[in-house]
């Protein structure tokens, strides 16, 4: 099921070699361990361009809008496998 | 430096779109999955992936016909945006290796590496360099076909002679092969109908092309006919240096379409919508120093029966304004029936500035359209918006809309 979401989340996220690696998220009072960030992708929103992180645990896949102005981290879509 | 010498790469992204949004998601990996716009009912597969394409499904069928054929297949909204991101960064990659790349399409570019690779063992190695390059920074499952040889024409050919993931490498000397081993519409630049021509004249394979006197090709085909002979022996006219836009790759007319959300004859939604074309036609155009003395305007009924007709300007403009106003007085009389799709198309395009209006009017609209453009350029579409389109809403997924194209 693909559900596109702007929801605020809470996300744990390490910095190495210059790359922002998704850890962990909390999305609706649930915590969400991050296995894979698959692809990493910007966008010009006006004059600030935003980053989409796509991720994926065991049995979700989620697209994270991260705003680097104000440093928020969104869920945009989540799709579920089956 | 003579032609035959030089070393051309050509890559070609497999399933461009799918294999983007195979690379984001795990789950549509390995499944027939279709690229679609914004509503998959009245949509097309704008790109089918790997597996959707050994089961049947082609590019641009349209969503019932695909599930027709391939009832597993999942449809997924496209992403221009992430897929523009996406091609600016494999560009960039090929930019680290030569500085002579000329984008074809969105998922399509050539390389001119002759200077680099210096021979054809060194142009294999840098196919290989560029093919970790792209695993390594956009992932495993965005994948490219290469071809290289001694021009565009051939490389392209070449590329795609073995897909998915092919590495196909043609010297000078083998290109008469491999062109013996094609269909005549293999070749970019050979379609359907100029094929079902070829074949009136007894020309069923590139062999029989190199052996009809030219004479006779150009009493056909006119100066397309030396065209052709020149691609049967595995020549390009005029081998171009890539990079530089020049007369021959400079885009010939601009145009937008759109599939409404509901079939309508209301001629206030109908010219809504319209007019937000052509306001994007005429940016673009803009954007490109180019204007247009032609207007197309076009429309797809309900019964998918289609209707165009063209007007010609006697001063040429990229105003948004006038062009929605030509193409209105085009689409006003026929737009009574149930409407699908709606579009516009300028041509006969003129280079360079056009002399200012006499009008005080018409110059200080052409100031203001320059200022809107500086935003547009800087914060990209959707920067402004004209008060009399605010009621068409174009929807931000696939419909390309509103991604400033730039090939």
């Amino acid at each position: 099921m693909h559900e596109m979401l702007n929801d605020p989340i809470d996300v744990t996220v390490a910095f190495i070699d210059n790359r922002v690696l998704v850890r962990a998220m909390r999305w609706n009072e649930r915590e969400y361990k991050i296995d894979h960030v698959n692809l990493v992708h910007t966008a010009r929103e006006g004059a600030k361009r935003v980053f989409y992180f796509s991720v994926s645990d065991a049995a979700n896949c989620f697209k994270l809008k991260l705003d680097p102005e104000f440093l928020e981290w969104r869920l945009v879509e989540l799709y579920t496998d089956g | 430096m003579d032609n035959t010498a030089r070393i051309i790469l050509h890559i070609d992204m497999n399933s461009y779109f799918a294999s983007v949004e195979q690379q984001a998601n795990p789950f549509l990996r390995g499944k027939p999955i279709g690229i679609t716009g914004k509503s998959q009912e009245r949509s097309i597969v704008a790109t089918a992936s790997i597996e959707a394409k050994r089961l049947g499904v082609k590019t641009a069928m349209s969503t019932w016909e695909a599930k027709k054929v391939c009832p597993p297949i999942i449809l997924y909204p496209g992403d221009p945006e992430k897929y523009s991101d996406i091609m600016h960064r494999f560009n960039a990659i090929y930019e680290s290796f030569t500085p002579n790349v000329e984008p074809f399409s969105v998922d399509e570019s050539f390389l001119d590496i002759t200077e680099e690779a210096e021979d054809y063992f060194g142009a294999t190695c840098m196919a290989q360099a560029i093919r970790s390059r792209l695993r390594e920074e956009l992932g495993e499952h965005i994948t490219a076909s290469i071809g290289i040889a001694p021009n565009k024409l051939m490389a392209k050919l070449a590329s795609e002679t073995v897909k998915p993931n092919g590495l196909t490498v043609v010297r000078p000397h083998e290109v008469l092969n491999l062109l013996d081993r094609c269909e005549l519409n293999d070749l970019c630049g050979i379609g359907s109908r100029i094929k079902e021509r070829l074949n009136a004249l007894g020309i069923s394979n590139f062999k029989q092309l190199r052996e009809f006197p030219l004479k006779n090709l150009k009493a056909e085909f006119h100066s397309y006919g030396a065209w052709l002979h020149e691609a049967a022996w595995g020549r390009e006219i005029a081998s171009l240096p890539t990079v530089a836009r020049n007369d021959s790759n400079q885009p010939k007319s601009y145009g937008h379409s759109y599939t409404l959300p509901q079939n309508t004859s209301d001629p206030r939604v109908l010219k809504h919508y319209l007019f937000g074309l052509a306001d994007k036609v005429g940016w673009r155009m803009r954007r490109d120093g180019v204007t247009a003395r032609r207007v197309t305007a076009f429309v797809r009924f309900g019964d998918f029966t289609s209707h165009g007709e063209q007007r010609t300007f006697h001063e040429p403009t990229a105003d948004g304004i006038r062009l929605f106003q030509m193409a209105w007085n085009i689409l006003k009389p026929i737009c009574l029936l149930d409407v699908r799709l709606i579009g516009l198309s300028t041509s006969l395009l003129c280079h360079g500035s056009t002399q200012p209006s006499l009008f005080k009017k018409e110059r200080n609209m052409t100031s203001i359209l320059s200022a809107l453009d500086k935003l547009q350029s800087r914060y990209g579409s959707g920067v402004w918006k004209r008060g009399a389109t605010l009621q068409a809403e174009f929807k931000s997924r696939s419909s390309g809309f509103h991604f400033d194209h730039e090939i």
